[in-house]
């Protein structure tokens, strides 16, 4: 029994069978049916946890078809067209995920019909295929009210409905009313929205002995890549995103997914980036009591102009370059191997971006340099910059003696400043004065032993700041 | 696997490129004798001089050092097909040996005609504490920020293994690997061999880059060479203004034996040269840096600027 605080009182959420079959349910305060029932057990509702494990479910009922959609709070949403004919016919699929749930110690109600909204309302009736009349009107699911003029006008059941002028219903009770009595009669349909997208390709393989074996499984993998890249083939495709789904026969769902830096059909590429992924895994592959059902999909995929060699030899350089990237980014993870890219922004520390190498963009050309000036800008960065105390002669002035990591650097050095100011427009108020952020006035430095660094004063003297702080923002090679 | 370190090619001295000059008194087939000397070759760690149209060798463009790195391999400069050690200094030439790094494997990257990338592997932690690389930075340098591909590597030993891969791939211009601290975990014989024997199976350039590191008492490794870069005073430009980034460098060792080179030298971004810096000190007022005595023409790189 699981109950919920509502307006001061702890009322019933949820109850079990036995605690049904003693006459209690839902919406009863818990302080009658103690009364009732004095030795009753009441746990605490957890809304949260309930659609984690809806979903868990929804993610085990994906071995009867891709298209698994969730219902909250309690149903979920299987759309087995064509999908019927693997399991005989419907009917002995929909026993199949009864039996299935009732081996998980899951009840479970279920009902075929030809609509989402159809079947939703006859599972939740209790009611069989074709017994769409007999359901009653609040399987509507509107509110109270209407539910209650509804048989007050005599119309107790969904065929009572179905038999009245379309056009009075709406304009009684609105087209909302309407609109849900055309679906669950099946003269509308609902899309589902399914837990995940269906790839362009899927290959799958079903065990009568469930595979105990993880290399076994690795193989099967590699199997239905290769079946898959043949059809990609005739489609003159290649896969960029690919999901492989490992099902237990317990019910649990083991999901890998790769990436790839570019299209490929290549079954040795796949098995190497798989053998990555695998051992990258936080928590290793635990095959159980073994998979009876692994399946592979092609989720993303881009057009890939079969290969031809090079006419003078020599291997192909761009193919092995995407290949290390596809790797190295299955390893440690996409967001760490990085392509830099120019960011539009003034702001030092603003103006570049790491994306991942695996789908950076084309390369935009970087500013140019003017020739015979040094380096302007560092080499090394500290984001964020590091405080110096700074001796200047004159407050405004440019450094004459910094330090920085406890250790005294002489300026012997220097060029500035190289004033940047911040970026006012993106303030709010941003237009008036001392409201705009702090400027910075950059200097290029040189201590005594050659090393060269990038400081600048944050705030303008006396204008904005009183007494300025100081900052290295970077070193120069 | 075959010793490398024992004979690096000293009876190597007949040019490779035209093996048929064997001379004729030995009784074998110039086939057989083809295929030996391709396979001692193969092992030396000295690859044949243009074997395919790409030099084997880089320099920094300072005659007097490529020439004085010339050793048994009779060809000016370092070999491309190896692994080589640089070594800050102090920590804080942290930033100057990565410059070193970069420059050397840009000039490596100019030599081809394929425009490939290079690897740069970090580890994450010593990027955020010490600086990261800053791409306008590059760009500075005469280094497309494009051409890097960049490897935030979560510890040492993912760093090494990365590096591995990038080695192994032959897809890289140059592989570049960062390891901080006096001993990083993972970095050893072992380890440095293997990668010094993919560089010489692939061809392709890798450094080690070491920060905080005792350079005089370093850690062994299979490196081809080892330097020691530290930061130098520049040459002042008008109004006293840093001048073009400078290096002292120091050769620690060297696989045939050359020691003590050490030179100071200056990036010239506009040509992708080094030249060595000018002892003298009187610098003028127009802080005029000296011309250059022989540009090398034949890489200007017109997308480096």
């Amino acid at each position: 029994m699981l109950t919920e605080k509502i307006r001061g009182a702890m009322v019933i959420m949820a109850a079990d069978r036995q605690a049904v079959s003693l006459g209690l349910g839902t919406g009863m305060k818990l302080a009658d049916a103690r009364a009732r029932v004095p030795d009753l057990l009441a746990f605490d509702h957890q809304p949260l946890v309930d659609a984690d494990l809806l979903s868990r479910l929804a993610e085990a009922c994906e071995r009867y078809t891709p298209m698994v959609a969730v219902e909250p709070p309690y149903a979920l949403i299987l759309d087995i067209t064509g999908a019927a004919h693997l399991h005989g016919d419907e009917e002995r699929l929909a026993q199949d995920a009864e039996d299935r749930l009732d081996a998980a110690g899951y009840g479970s109600d279920w009902a075929l019909a030809g609509t989402p909204d159809a079947a939703l309302a006859l599972a939740r009736h209790g009611l069989k295929e074709g017994a769409e009349a007999q359901l009653p009107v609040s399987a509507l699911a509107m509110d109270a009210k209407t539910h209650q003029s509804l048989e007050r006008a005599g119309l107790y059941h969904i065929g009572d409905l179905a038999e009245r002028p379309r056009a009075n219903l709406a304009a009684r009770f609105g087209m909302d009313l309407t609109l849900r009595l055309d679906r669950i009669l099946g003269l509308e349909d609902r899309p589902i929205d399914p837990l995940r997208r269906i790839g362009n390709i899927v290959t799958e393989r079903r065990f009568a002995e469930p595979l105990t074996h993880i290399d076994a499984a690795l193989a099967c993998l590699s199997e239905l890549f290769a079946e898959a890249a043949e059809r990609l083939n005739e489609r003159g495709q290649g896969a960029r995103m690919i999901r492989m789904m490992l099902f237990r026969c317990d019910g649990d769902v083991a999901r890998l997914g790769l990436e790839t830096g570019a299209p490929t059909r290549d079954a040795a590429l796949f098995k190497r980036l798989l053998r990555e992924r695998i051992e990258a895994l936080n928590d290793e592959l635990n095959p159980g009591f073994g998979y009876d059902l692994i399946r592979l999909s092609i989720v993303a995929s881009e057009m890939l102009a079969p290969q031809q060699l090079r006419l003078e030899g020599g291997e192909d350089r761009r193919g092995d370059e995407v290949a290390l990237v596809s790797q190295l980014s299955t390893r440690l993870g996409r967001d760490r191997v990085q392509k830099f890219a120019a960011a539009d922004s003034h702001i030092p520390e603003q103006g570049l971006l790491a994306l991942p190498a695996l789908n950076a963009p084309p390369p935009v050309p970087w500013k140019r340099q003017s020739p015979d000036n040094p380096p302007m800008r560092p080499l090394h960065m500290f984001d964020p910059p590091q405080r110096v105390q700074v001796i200047a002669e004159v407050p405004d002035g440019p450094p004459y003696r910094f330090t920085w990591r406890r250790k005294s650097h002489q300026v012997m050095r220097y060029e500035g400043p190289e004033r940047i100011a911040s970026e006012w427009w993106q303030r709010k108020d941003g237009q008036q004065p001392g409201k705009g952020g702090l400027t910075r006035d950059y200097y290029r430095v040189e201590d005594a032993r050659g090393r060269r660094y990038w400081l600048f004063r944050h705030g303008l003297y006396g204008e904005e700041k009183a007494n300025p702080d100081w900052y290295v923002h970077g070193l120069f090679a | 696997m075959n010793d490398i370190d024992s004979d690096s090619g000293q009876a190597l001295e007949p040019s490779p490129d035209n093996p048929s000059a064997v001379p004729p008194a030995i009784p074998a087939k110039p086939s057989v004798l083809r295929a030996r000397l391709a396979k001692i070759l193969a092992s030396s760690g000295v690859r044949a001089a243009e074997d395919d149209g790409v030099p084997s060798h880089f320099g920094f463009g300072v005659d007097r050092i490529d020439a004085a790195l010339r050793g048994n391999a009779g060809v000016d400069g370092l070999p491309r097909a190896a692994l080589h050690e640089l070594h800050a200094a102090s920590k804080d030439d942290r930033t100057s040996t990565a410059a070193m790094a970069l420059l050397l494997a840009q000039r490596c990257r100019n030599l081809d005609q394929e425009e490939r990338p290079i690897l740069w592997i970090s580890e994450s932690g010593e990027a955020r504490r010490q600086g990261r690389l800053y791409p306008p930075g590059l760009a500075e340098l005469g280094i497309d920020p494009d051409s890097i591909l960049h490897v935030d590597a979560p510890d040492a030993i993912a760093a090494l293994r990365a590096a591995a891969d990038g080695v192994q791939s032959s897809a890289m211009a140059a592989v570049i690997i960062e390891l901080a601290g006096k001993k990083p975990r993972g970095l050893d014989l072992t380890a440095t061999r293997r990668l010094s024997l993919s560089a010489q199976k692939s061809g392709t350039l890798s450094l080690i880059l070491r920060s905080g590191s005792d350079p005089d008492n370093p850690l062994p490794t299979a490196a081809f060479s080892r330097w020691s870069v530290a930061a130098a005073p520049s040459l002042a430009l008008e109004a006293n203004a840093p001048g073009h980034p400078a290096f002292d460098i120091n050769l620690l060792r060297h696989r045939s034996g050359l020691y003590g080179l050490s030179a100071r030298l200056e990036w010239n971004r506009d040509d992708q040269v080094f030249r060595e810096q000018p002892s003298e000190q009187n610098t003028p007022d127009t802080g005029a840096v000296p011309a250059l005595a022989a540009v090398r023409t034949d890489h200007q790189d017109t997308r480096a600027a």
